[in-house]
């Protein structure tokens, strides 16, 4: 009788095998996202923030543009009136009263800009002689210089040269011409590519 | 015989003082205030001279055509001769006939032969006075192959010896004109010569940019000049030998132009145009030292020139306060300076660019009688600006030098068909083109260019 408390275990043992195979079903997860969708839904939110993040920078930017344009504009036109070339009066090189308001802009952005150097180009019609006319295109970049000094600029941030008139604007032979050469013209260094408006 | 030259001269001075009388009449109305304005030219004798044509012998005969056609056009250009036309050998025979020659016109009579000496050449000139019937001169010349570079200035040096033999006064064939040219194309003004019979033109300087009132030394080895090299005006020296070339920078700042050389060769005279130290100063190039203020002030002085001795400079300056500049002289030291151009209260005039005479006495300028029209002029130092006399009549005319000779002047002109330089001599006005239809400016006549 050993033997049957043996097949008795074996018998049970087998019923638990067959009764573990029965077991039904266990009911279906809850329909939860899916790791896709989670995933999807992970990137969309980084999306989102990332968007926020970006429309921020790109304002920034915008603004930084802005104000890079702006400044390059002040830069342009600030560089534009330092260059802009005053005219004399037929055998003169008194500064006229349309060369005053063309110089006094300069003056007030080279008071804003210690560090711009100025070089002053005077030039002559082909009238006259032509050696005569590079005393007279000296004096006339002279007459420039010393407006500006006389605003209490440094002397030192101007270096004149005389061109008589071997350079003409207009090369040709009339009074539109001629009232055009007589000229001083501005050469500027130091801006560093960045001007100061003045107050 | 005599008589033949006093009746021709008659008959010059006559025609001339004619001629000149009808262009008093046309120009008077352009004349200034108190000023006179000479016309009539000197009534320079000019005698016949007839070139009988040149010989050559021991293998000189290639090269006796081209030596009679230089020396030809030479004294033609002196200005001095009344030029016969070449006859031909076959009419004239071999010996010299006097009588001849006299019948046929002439004064004087040039014979020349070209011998072969190796590769170079011997040149026997001779004058011969036909109104007296004798040899006056004769000499010998040592010519170069006519493929070198100075075979043309030795035959120059020759035909000067001819206007020495006849008048005693020193010619300017042996010369050449430095002046600066615009460099087709680019911004740049450049120095070139040109001998004074319109050969041999050749550039000096390569500074690419502009280079302008080139001067000469008294002894024609060097030239002084202003150049933008650098970008800024200043001097340079340049030695014609060796090409050798170097700025000279008395003043570190300061537009610097417009040298002159002294007599002495080591001392020049500029103009300073800009900064607080501008006007007229001589400077002492060889030793580097010595820079002295002569006139300076807030106004415009430039284009200083050494008298011929050395004692006083010419200067063109606006110091009257006119807008218009004058011309003045003044001690080569400094010193007070005097108006020698012409001048009135009401009517200051334009006058510019003086040069004074080798022989002294005598400063050349241009000047506007006529607004918006310049002319040559010269007027003689003494007279103060109460007299000149005016050279040239037609278009616009600047920057007149004097050749050595004294009597010939070189301006850069402008005509209605074009523009070029222009040779005009002062005592018969006969004006001549030199170089034509470019760009030149600041012409400058070499001193008599002896041989090397």
């Amino acid at each position: 009788m050993t033997r049957r408390p043996l097949s008795v275990l074996a018998l049970a043992l087998v019923l638990v095998v067959v009764a573990c195979r029965r077991e039904p079903p266990p009911p279906p997860a809850p329909a939860g996202p899916t790791a896709a969708e989670i995933e999807a839904a992970r990137q969309d939110s980084i999306a989102r923030v990332q968007a926020q993040r970006d429309s921020v920078a790109a304002a920034e930017a915008a603004r930084e543009r802005a104000a890079q344009a702006e400044r390059e504009r002040v830069h342009r036109e600030l560089l534009a009136s330092l260059e802009a070339m005053v005219h004399f009066d037929y055998d003169e090189s008194a500064i006229t009263p349309q060369a005053e308001g063309v110089l006094r802009p300069k003056a007030d952005i080279l008071r804003a800009n210690p560090s711009v150097q100025v070089t002053v180009q005077g030039h002559a019609d082909e009238r006259g002689s032509t050696e005569y006319n590079l005393a007279l295109a000296s004096r006339r970049a002279d007459a420039v210089r010393q407006f500006f000094t006389a605003f209490g600029l440094d002397d030192g941030r101007f270096v004149t040269v005389s061109f008589g008139e071997e350079r003409p604007l207009v090369d040709e032979s009339n009074e539109g011409a001629w009232a055009q050469n007589r000229r001083a013209e501005f050469v500027i260094t130091g801006d560093g590519g960045e001007l100061t408006a003045p107050r | 015989m005599m008589q033949r030259r006093t009746q021709f001269g008659a008959a010059t001075l006559v025609a001339l003082t004619l001629a000149g009388c009808a262009r008093v009449g046309a120009q008077e109305r352009d004349s200034i205030p108190g000023v006179t304005l000479g016309l009539v030219y000197e009534t320079a004798y000019t005698p016949a001279l007839a070139i009988r044509p040149f010989t050559g012998r021991f293998g000189g005969e290639s090269a006796a055509a081209q030596v009679e056609a230089i020396i030809a056009r030479d004294l033609r250009y002196s200005d001095r001769f009344q030029m016969m036309d070449s006859l031909p050998t076959a009419l004239t025979g071999d010996a010299i006939d006097y009588r001849l020659w006299d019948r046929l016109g002439a004064v004087w009579l040039l014979t020349g032969q070209v011998e072969g000496a190796g590769d170079r050449f011997s040149l026997i000139l001779q004058i011969h006075d036909v109104v007296y019937g004798r040899l006056k001169e004769v000499s010998r010349f040592a010519l170069p192959n006519p493929a070198a570079k100075d075979f043309r200035m030795a035959v120059h040096r020759a035909s000067d010896e001819v206007v020495r033999w006849v008048f005693d006064e020193p010619g300017m064939a042996a010369t050449r004109i430095a002046f600066s040219m615009v460099i087709p194309g680019t911004n740049a003004k450049e120095l070139y010569l040109v001998d004074a019979d319109g050969e041999n033109l050749e550039r000096l300087t390569n500074h690419g940019n502009i280079v302008l009132s080139p001067a000469w030394s008294p002894d024609g080895t060097r030239l002084a000049f202003s150049s933008y090299k650098t970008g800024l005006p200043r001097i340079y020296i340049h030695e014609l030998a060796t090409g050798r070339e170097r700025m000279i920078e008395p003043l570190r700042t300061g537009d610097q132009m417009t040298p002159a050389f002294a007599p002495d060769g080591v001392t020049l005279a500029f103009a300073v145009t800009s900064g607080e130290r501008s006007g007229i100063f001589s400077y002492n190039f060889y030793r580097n030292c010595c820079l002295t203020l002569l006139a300076g002030g807030r106004w415009n002085d430039i284009s200083p020139v050494y008298s011929p001795d050395g004692r006083s400079l010419a200067f063109n300056s606006n110091r009257l306060g006119t807008s218009q500049p004058q011309v003045y002289i003044m001690p080569a030291g400094g010193g007070e300076p005097d108006l020698i151009s012409p001048y009135s209260f009401d009517r200051p005039g334009y006058f510019s660019a003086p040069d004074w005479s080798p022989v002294g006495g005598m400063v050349a300028f241009h000047g506007a009688i006529r607004r918006g029209r310049y002319h040559i002029l010269v007027a003689r130092v003494e007279d103060r600006g109460r007299r000149v006399r005016q050279l040239t009549w037609d278009g616009n005319n600047e920057d007149p030098s004097w050749a050595p000779d004294g009597r010939h002047l070189v301006f850069k002109g402008e005509r209605r068909w074009g523009k070029g330089l222009f040779v005009v001599d002062v005592a018969t006005g006969n004006t001549r083109t030199l170089l034509f239809g470019v760009d030149i400016t600041v012409p400058e006549w070499s001193p008599h260019l002896g041989g090397g």
